[in-house]
């Protein structure tokens, strides 16, 4: 097809004839779970005047919002970061399907922490996440409680 | 060291098919992306650099726009990326090989900073980060 700007003709071949880039792709999710803070080791007023307000005992929730980070080359057949595909896949099996509509106090182990913290549930979803990519893939997650309030993780630390 | 960011927006048509593949097997792997539609791309250009001890900035942001304008929205924007941009042609109009390209087109045009990161929003779900051949760390 004629192109009527010349300037297009000026764009590089960029990658041509070399490794494929390494590309960070991020994902934006969200789910909505309830849960109270409270550490079951600490007394009702300990726990009161750690946690404030989300010691509520009839618990509070959030709207969570997940960044979910992979990086990797690029593949030359889908033009997306390799695995592309599949974290969407593992964000619903492993995450919204389990953490969207839910009690966060149920589902966090005690060798996740001693409790629902955005802190210890982020530790939780980068495990459960990690552990259906390939080795170094998941790059760095993001979870923001309210839009005011987040918590990250990245692979070899925030050194950037 | 500062980094300075300089969003821009641009608005383009696109479809995902690889040509090896037939008409199924891109509809398998890319499902409605194999259909023509579009983006209101966000793009955030970050450079790095001093503060000049004489301005105080670490590159003029009006410059900046310029650059990005001429190099990268003029050529985008309101167009079809598949048939507009030849680079295209070869390389799947994904928001990982624009934000390639996009990378290509500005770094030789900075005279006084060098760039650090490009980010390209394709919606408020999904975005991509390109810090060129040599990473992050680079």
């Amino acid at each position: 097809m004629a192109n009527a700007d010349p300037r297009a003709r000026e764009v590089p071949a960029a990658g041509r004839g070399r490794e494929a880039p390494v590309v960070e792709a991020t994902r934006v999710y969200q789910f909505s779970a309830a849960h109270r803070l409270h550490n079951p080791r600490f007394g009702p007023a300990e726990n009161a005047r750690i946690y404030g307000r989300c010691n509520n005992p009839n618990g509070h929730g959030h709207t969570y919002r997940l960044q979910v980070t992979i990086r990797g080359p690029v593949s030359p057949d889908t033009g997306w970061v390799e695995d592309a595909q599949r974290l969407d896949l593992l964000v619903r099996e492993r995450v919204l399907a389990r953490f969207d509509r839910s009690s966060l106090d149920d589902l966090i182990a005690p060798t996740d922490g001693p409790t629902s913290t955005t802190e210890v549930v982020a530790g939780l979803l980068w495990r459960l996440l990690d552990g259906g990519l390939p080795a170094g893939r998941l790059h760095r997650l993001r979870l923001e409680e309210t839009p005011n309030n987040f918590f990250e993780l990245e692979r070899g630390g925030v050194d950037r | 060291m500062i980094l300075l960011t300089k969003r821009v927006e641009f608005c383009a048509a696109h479809r995902y098919a690889n040509p090896r593949w037939t008409e199924e097997e891109n509809r398998r792997v890319f499902g409605k992306c194999v259909n023509e539609h579009g983006h209101n791309y966000v793009l955030e250009v970050t450079v790095q650099g001093e503060p000049s001890p004489e301005t105080g900035m670490v590159m003029d942001l009006k410059a900046l726009k310029d650059i990005i304008t001429e190099a990268v929205v003029d050529r985008f924007d309101h167009k079809h990326l598949n048939q507009d941009v030849p680079y295209f042609k070869e390389k799947i109009p994904t928001p990982e090989n624009l934000a390639v390209v996009i990378w290509e087109l500005l770094e030789p045009r900075l005279e006084t900073c060098a760039l650090h990161r490009i980010r390209l929003y394709e919606d408020g779900t999904f975005f991509v980060d390109y810090y060129g051949q040599r990473g992050p760390q680079g």
